[in-house]
């Protein structure tokens, strides 16, 4: 399902843009490039990870406002920043604001292949731990409301005998409905079950 | 007697009419009474005429009590006018001499076609008023009766004339008397009125002269300054109320004290030399009227004071009298509008060198920009390349494309650095000719502040008839204080020397104008010149752009400027500028 990492570069240089891709494809990166921040925008993002490499001083918007603006769209996209008279407040800005690196140019090749292996290997991450989540949603979603209210309450650390308390039920039937909802989770034990459930409250899990 | 009765009768008659005439000239007084000699003569002449049945009768007067000579004649009736008196009387002074007491009695003289008896008569005892002279063509003339009646009237007429000549001499003497008396009462009057006058002018030069002394009493008195005298040995003789305000010092405190103590110390023995030179040579070590020189108070503060001088001998002793000015708060306000001025060139200079600084961090920006791009592909295609031919993956074709590149981004580097200082060459100063030495001497007053607060004294030879030198004021105002400022800088961290600062200007052995900043501060040990590389500084606050702009400003000039070493401490910065026309227009 997944397919090979791709490298959009956004520069509106044709020589750093062709340069860019000679040096990339070096290290057998596919790369894809854009002369402008707006046409990188309508092409449909790719099944497989990819980064940005991305020129401060653009035409029309900017490096920075492009930034913010994925951001705002919650496209989470690894950004290397490149620039050719950067200060020190731009450069921390851009990092704040989550970018891999930022170059200036011209850079050692070294220091851009690193960034862009970073930025691809940050992409990935995130790519597999969204689908980990993804599938543990599809389990969790598949929980009757009942079991759903008895798991929760499992991770925060009551007993059985509490859990029926609460629920005004009977003790056994709190264990049933627990050994079912491990399973359905295919948790194999109750500090499994655990983890899950905080990968689910993570930044793009439960809300 | 035998005579005939009718000749009896006539001779009766005759000598009724020769009394009658007597009573009739003896009657002329009456008529003569007050009169002038002429109306005495016209009478006389006409009675006589009528009497005695004359031709003629003439009369000449001599010049008697002020009244003119008088030369008259009459002619019978029936005679026609023979001749004018003065004719008459040259014929007469011809005949008769011109002594009337030596004529004879009787003659008989021609006139005319005719013969005349005359009879001259002199007027006065001894004939000095004058003569009368009757004449008649009768042969008888004169009968005795005649004669009786002339020599009366003459007589009567010397009497008259007599009389109007002593009246007229009393009238004159009288008159004369009168316009003495007249003229003296007016001379009186006059001496009269000039002693008023002179008395009043006394007394007013008096009046004036206590109003004066009062006048430049009050004005002593009340005067602002402070007015000081001193004798001629240098001690204090008078000093009005305002020398406590000024000085600290009540005026008693001070009479007979010496001058020098409203000096500070080392004025005193200048002051005291120059003034024992001014007594024995009459040379004047400054100037009187308004000098500006330090003074002392009481409490020992030092100020700056205008003093003007005044010189009086009075009773062969001279007393000498300053004027003094207290002009502190005019130095403070000039020194505040100095430095003001000079802080407004400083941030002028500030912000030229800031807006020269962001429009090159600007263009600097832009360059790297604009180069940085090229230079990315030159090295992004040669990295690849790199890392093909270490994986022995290089093939020709895609060397050869990365080659192409690389020229062209080479190429359009060089393009942008063409570009660039292309508009940078655009930027033209204002040049106008200036006098190098007025540039000069207004950078040392805006620096003046600094100079004095930081105890560097400045030592200026300045060539005079520079010729001028075609510059931009600002720019060359600029380097100038960045340079003497440079100075003031190396000269702080110095304690064992005297902090100087000399500025010279001359013209160099090439015709151009040279100006030099010395000073006696730190210096710099080696590699004089990298003090004009930019960034460079040895100073904790600087920003190392100073001398590398001032340079480049020079060199736009067409000038030079280097550094070298001052002996034995401190350095020298010169620069140089090319003469232009000798006047700026």
């Amino acid at each position: 399902m997944t397919s090979a990492p791709v490298v959009f570069v956004v520069d509106d240089d044709p020589s750093v843009r062709s340069s860019l891709k000679f040096l990339l494809s070096t290290v057998g990166l596919h790369v894809e490039s854009f002369d402008s921040a707006n046409s990188f925008l309508h092409k449909n993002p790719p099944d497989a990870p990819s980064c940005l490499v991305l020129d401060v001083r653009l035409p029309g918007l900017s490096g920075l406002d492009f930034q913010r603006e994925l951001a705002a769209k919650k496209i989470s996209i690894p950004i290397v920043f490149l620039t050719g008279h950067g200060d020190i407040p731009m450069s921390v800005h851009a990092m704040k604001a989550g970018a891999v690196e930022f170059l200036t140019k011209p850079f050692r090749d070294q220091d851009l292949l690193d960034a862009v292996r970073i930025a691809l290997e940050r992409d990935g991450a995130r790519r597999e731990q969204e689908k980990e989540v993804m599938i543990l949603q599809g389990r969790f979603d598949s929980l009757t409301s009942r079991e759903r209210e008895v798991i929760s309450m499992v991770v925060s650390g009551m007993l059985n005998k509490q859990i029926a308390d609460q629920l005004g039920t009977a003790e056994s039937t709190v264990k049933v409905q627990r050994s079912r909802a491990l399973e359905k989770m295919h948790a194999e034990s109750l500090v499994d079950l655990v983890r899950m459930i905080e990968k689910l409250k993570g930044p793009s899990g439960l809300r | 007697m035998d005579v005939e009765p009718r000749d009896l009768t006539e001779e009766i008659k005759r000598l009724q009419r020769c009394v009658n005439d007597l009573v009739s000239v003896l009657a002329l007084p009456a008529m003569w009474s007050g009169g002038e000699p002429a109306h005495i003569v016209h009478t006389l002449l006409d009675a006589l005429l009528r009497m005695l049945q004359l031709d003629l009768v003439y009369v000449r007067m001599t010049e008697t009590g002020g009244h003119a000579p008088i030369e008259m004649v009459r002619f019978a009736q029936s005679q026609k006018q023979l001749a004018t008196p003065h004719e008459i009387g040259d014929v007469l002074k011809q005949l008769l001499g011109t002594a009337p007491q030596e004529w004879p009695p009787l003659m008989r003289i021609p006139l005319g076609d005719r013969d005349i008896s005359i009879v001259p008569l002199g007027l006065g005892l001894q004939g000095e008023i004058g003569v009368i002279v009757a004449g008649s063509e009768r042969a008888d003339f004169p009968q005795q009766t005649e004669r009786l009646i002339l020599s009366v009237a003459a007589n009567q007429a010397s009497i008259g004339l007599h009389e109007a000549w002593l009246r007229s001499e009393q009238k004159r003497v009288a008159s004369e008397l009168d316009r003495r008396v007249a003229q003296r009462t007016t001379e009186l009057a006059a001496a009269n009125e000039e002693l008023r006058k002179e008395i009043a002018d006394r007394k007013h030069v008096e009046e004036d002269l206590r109003s004066s002394e009062e006048k430049h009493r009050v004005i002593v008195e009340a005067a602002n300054d402070a007015v000081v005298s001193m004798d001629e040995r240098g001690a204090i003789l008078l000093a009005n109320p305002a020398t406590k305000r000024i000085f600290g010092y009540d005026p008693v405190e001070i009479v007979g004290k010496p001058m020098t103590m409203l000096m500070p110390e080392m004025m005193r023995k200048l002051h005291e030399n120059g003034f024992k030179r001014y007594l024995t040579t009459g040379k004047r070590h400054l100037n009187w009227q308004g000098v500006e020189v330090t003074a002392q108070r009481k409490d020992g503060e030092e100020f700056p004071v205008e003093v003007s001088f005044g010189e009086l001998t009075s009773d062969g002793h001279k007393v000498f009298t300053g004027y003094i000015r207290d002009i502190s708060e005019r130095k403070q306000a000039e020194d505040q509008l100095r430095a003001s001025e000079r802080n407004l060139q400083m941030t002028q200079a500030e912000l030229a060198r800031v807006s020269r600084l962001t429009t090159m961090g600007e263009l600097a920006a832009s360059i790297a920009h604009e180069v940085n791009q090229p230079l990315t592909g030159v090295i992004n295609n040669g990295s690849a390349c790199l890392r093909l031919l270490a994986n022995h993956n290089l093939e020709p074709e895609v060397l050869r494309r990365a080659l192409d590149g690389i020229v062209a981004d080479g190429t359009r580097a060089s393009a942008v650095l063409a570009r660039i200082r292309a508009f940078i060459r655009k930027e033209q100063a204002e040049k106008d000719p200036l006098d190098m030495n007025k540039v000069i001497q207004e950078v040392l007053a805006l620096a003046g502040r600094e100079l004095y607060e930081n105890q560097v004294l400045v030592d200026h030879q300045l060539t005079t008839d520079l010729p001028f030198v075609l510059a931009d004021r600002v720019q060359l105002q600029q380097v100038l204080l960045n340079l003497i400022m440079n100075g003031i800088e190396a000269l702080i961290a110095v304690t064992d020397r005297p902090r100087l600062l000399w500025v010279q200007s001359r013209i160099d052995e090439s015709g151009d104008v040279l100006v030099a900043v010395s000073d006696s501060g730190t210096g710099f040990d080696l590699e004089v010149d990298r003090v004009f590389t930019p960034f460079f500084t040895t100073k904790a606050k600087g920003m190392g752009m100073g001398l590398s702009i001032s340079r480049s400003l020079i060199e736009s000039h067409g000038g030079r400027l280097w550094a070298t070493p001052n002996s034995p401490h401190g350095a020298v910065f010169s620069f140089t500028l090319p003469a232009t026309v000798r006047s700026p227009s």
